[in-house]
């Protein structure tokens, strides 16, 4: 008996109903969708037709995952924009340095201090370097901060964290996924991949108006044709030059994002992203065994604090370069805490390359503790920061 | 009564009527990109008010003040959905409601030109009589009404008739005089 379609709908009303419970809960959706797959998979039971084994569609619902990373890759390269960062100021230039600086420190300490070797110690670096767009901008929007001045420093630093991301993903995927042995193997594979990127950017930029008059079409139906099929193509294509399919979705979605089509690319893109970027959440839980968390809860705790100090100091930095009262400053720093689907997507590059299991636990246990927390920090920076000023009053009164 | 109300509010919402807007028409409009987010506008208008436009990715507005305690935080004032916001810049732009005052503000009979005008808060006629700034012998024009901030009228001022902020002149001249008037209430000479 076939039941791959059912088996594949019940994944998809697991994760749906856990998204309307996370969302009723006031929690960001991205934790919750891997703990459902922690949840299921191998272990779990079965009765009748309702298979929560995921046994049948397991290679199914990794592919979706894949796409989903595909797809969210491509959605960051569409809404970043070179142009629009050199324009951002020095300011967030100089925040975003902080930032990025400060957690990948934080990165490097950790993995020292666990004793991890040096391609797992650069995964957590990434995975601790990389907040979460997503939240960020949702939390800001809830919260009613969007008008706040913080805010367009907040949404500029993370900007440059992007930036960020997709240097170190092309870095990783040499390191980690290429296979290569030697220091000189890992630098040549990350050479091809830094070349391929700068000529595929610049070739794409050549190419614009001829992208501009074939994607003017007007039905809607070869649009998608010829965006999905370019997007394909490129990651596919990366693949076998050894540089990871992710940075192939994301060079065509920075290529695309300076077409007179990006918005409307966007719209359309965005469904694709949010199906197959749950389905991906989903798949990457799947893969964890659930006890197997125990073993890396000492890590997360100190990766999370590590994270929280971290933050707070960048915070102050982005703060002070420009010019904000050092209320904002913490706002900054504990809005930008937040953790979410690219973390996932470091921790998946560490899974493909076959590195310590305990990499996944620790970016599940801390995605998953900072997603909860990072929000919270962000709506009551308010009272903290007063605490704080009680506090640092009492202090100097007494002196 | 009625009609003056229009009139009062038709002043108000098109700034190009202003007394020294004839010069100068520009709202402080600043702009900002907040990626993954949308595009944030800060308008201060000539009335002091401070007003903050977020446009979000997904077509919603939403509407905020700066608080005047905590120049740190901004108040929500409203949001709308993107059709709702269309709607109101309709009305807002005065598309849907053509006001009573563009059938009337230009009433010429010949070279003679009535019009409305409201006193902004900063002319440096406020606080002087009608006859301290010898209005008809600088400009040749003359003021024939005053409507008040109450909404109060007052039919021919005398000499004596001291210039108040946010009241509203009517006045009588040719288009230079006219000119010269709003210039010299605003700015002296």
């Amino acid at each position: 008996m076939d039941t791959l379609i059912f088996e594949v709908g019940l994944a998809i009303a697991l994760i749906a109903v856990v998204g309307v419970l996370s969302t009723k809960l006031r929690f960001s959706v991205i934790p919750f969708y891997i703990l459902v797959g922690m949840v299921v998979g191998p272990h779990a039971p079965h009765f009748g037709i309702i298979d929560l084994r995921f046994i049948e569609s397991s290679v199914f619902i990794d592919f979706m995952g894949r796409l989903g990373v595909l797809f969210l890759l491509f959605y960051l390269g569409l809404e970043f924009s070179v142009g629009r960062l050199i324009k951002s100021g020095k300011s967030i230039v100089i925040g975003g340095s902080f930032y990025v600086a400060i957690n990948f420190v934080s990165g490097l300490l950790l993995g020292w201090m666990m004793g991890f070797p040096l391609k797992e110690t650069m995964v957590i670096c990434g995975i601790m370097t990389s907040s979460s767009t997503a939240i960020v901008a949702k939390v800001l929007v809830d919260l009613k901060r969007t008008a706040n001045p913080e805010t367009e420093i907040i949404m500029g630093m993370i900007m440059f964290d992007d930036l960020f991301i997709a240097v170190h993903i092309s870095i990783l995927s040499g390191l980690v996924l290429s296979g290569a042995t030697s220091w000189t193997g890992v630098l040549f594979t990350s050479l091809t991949a830094l070349v391929f990127i700068l000529l595929f950017i610049v070739v794409g930029r050549r190419l614009m108006p001829w992208i501009d008059k074939v994607l003017n079409v007007r039905s809607s139906e070869l649009f998608l044709l010829l965006v999905i099929a370019s997007l394909f193509l490129v990651s596919g294509f990366s693949e076998t030059l050894h540089v990871a399919e992710a940075i192939g979705a994301l060079l065509i979605g920075l290529v695309l994002a300076e077409s007179a089509h990006a918005k409307r690319i966007e719209q359309l893109v965005l469904p694709f992203r949010d199906l197959f970027g749950a389905m991906f959440f989903f798949s990457f839980g799947l893969t964890i065994d659930p006890t197997s968390l125990g073993g890396a809860v000492g890590v997360a705790v100190v990766g999370v604090l590590l994270t929280i100090l971290g933050n707070l100091l960048s915070g102050f930095f982005a703060g002070h370069a420009s010019g904000v009262s050092a209320k904002s400053s913490v706002n900054i720093g504990f809005t930008l805490v937040s953790r979410g689907e690219f973390s996932i997507i470091m921790a998946n590059i560490g899974k493909e390359g076959n590195l310590m299991p305990v990499i996944q636990s620790f970016a599940v246990l801390y995605v998953l503790i900072l997603a909860v927390i990072g929000p919270l920090l962000t709506k009551e920076s308010k009272t903290i920061y007063g605490l704080y000023q009680k506090v640092a009053n009492r202090i100097r009164v007494r002196q | 009564m009625n009609t003056i109300r229009f009139w009062y509010l038709y002043l108000d919402s098109h700034p190009g009527t202003a007394i020294q807007s004839t010069e100068e028409f520009s709202l402080n409009i600043g702009e900002t990109d907040l990626p993954g987010i949308g595009r944030k506008f800060e308008v201060s208008a000539r009335s002091g008010d401070h007003l903050v436009i977020i446009i979000h990715d997904d077509g919603r507005r939403e509407l905020y003040r700066l608080n005047p305690d905590d120049p740190d935080e901004s108040i929500s004032i409203a949001t709308f959905e993107d059709d709702e916001a269309r709607h109101l810049a309709g009305i807002i732009g005065g598309m849907t409601y053509q006001p009573k005052a563009l059938e009337t503000i230009e009433v010429a009979l010949d070279d003679l030109v009535i019009e409305w005008f409201k006193l902004e808060r900063d002319a440096s006629c406020i606080g002087n009589t009608i006859g301290d700034l010898k209005v008809r012998q600088m400009t040749g024009a003359t003021i024939i009404a005053v409507i008040d901030k109450g909404h109060q009228n007052h039919l021919i001022p005398g000499p004596d008739f001291p210039l108040a902020a946010g009241s509203t002149l009517i006045v009588a001249g040719e288009r230079e005089q006219l000119k010269t008037l709003k210039m010299y209430l605003q700015k002296g000479l």
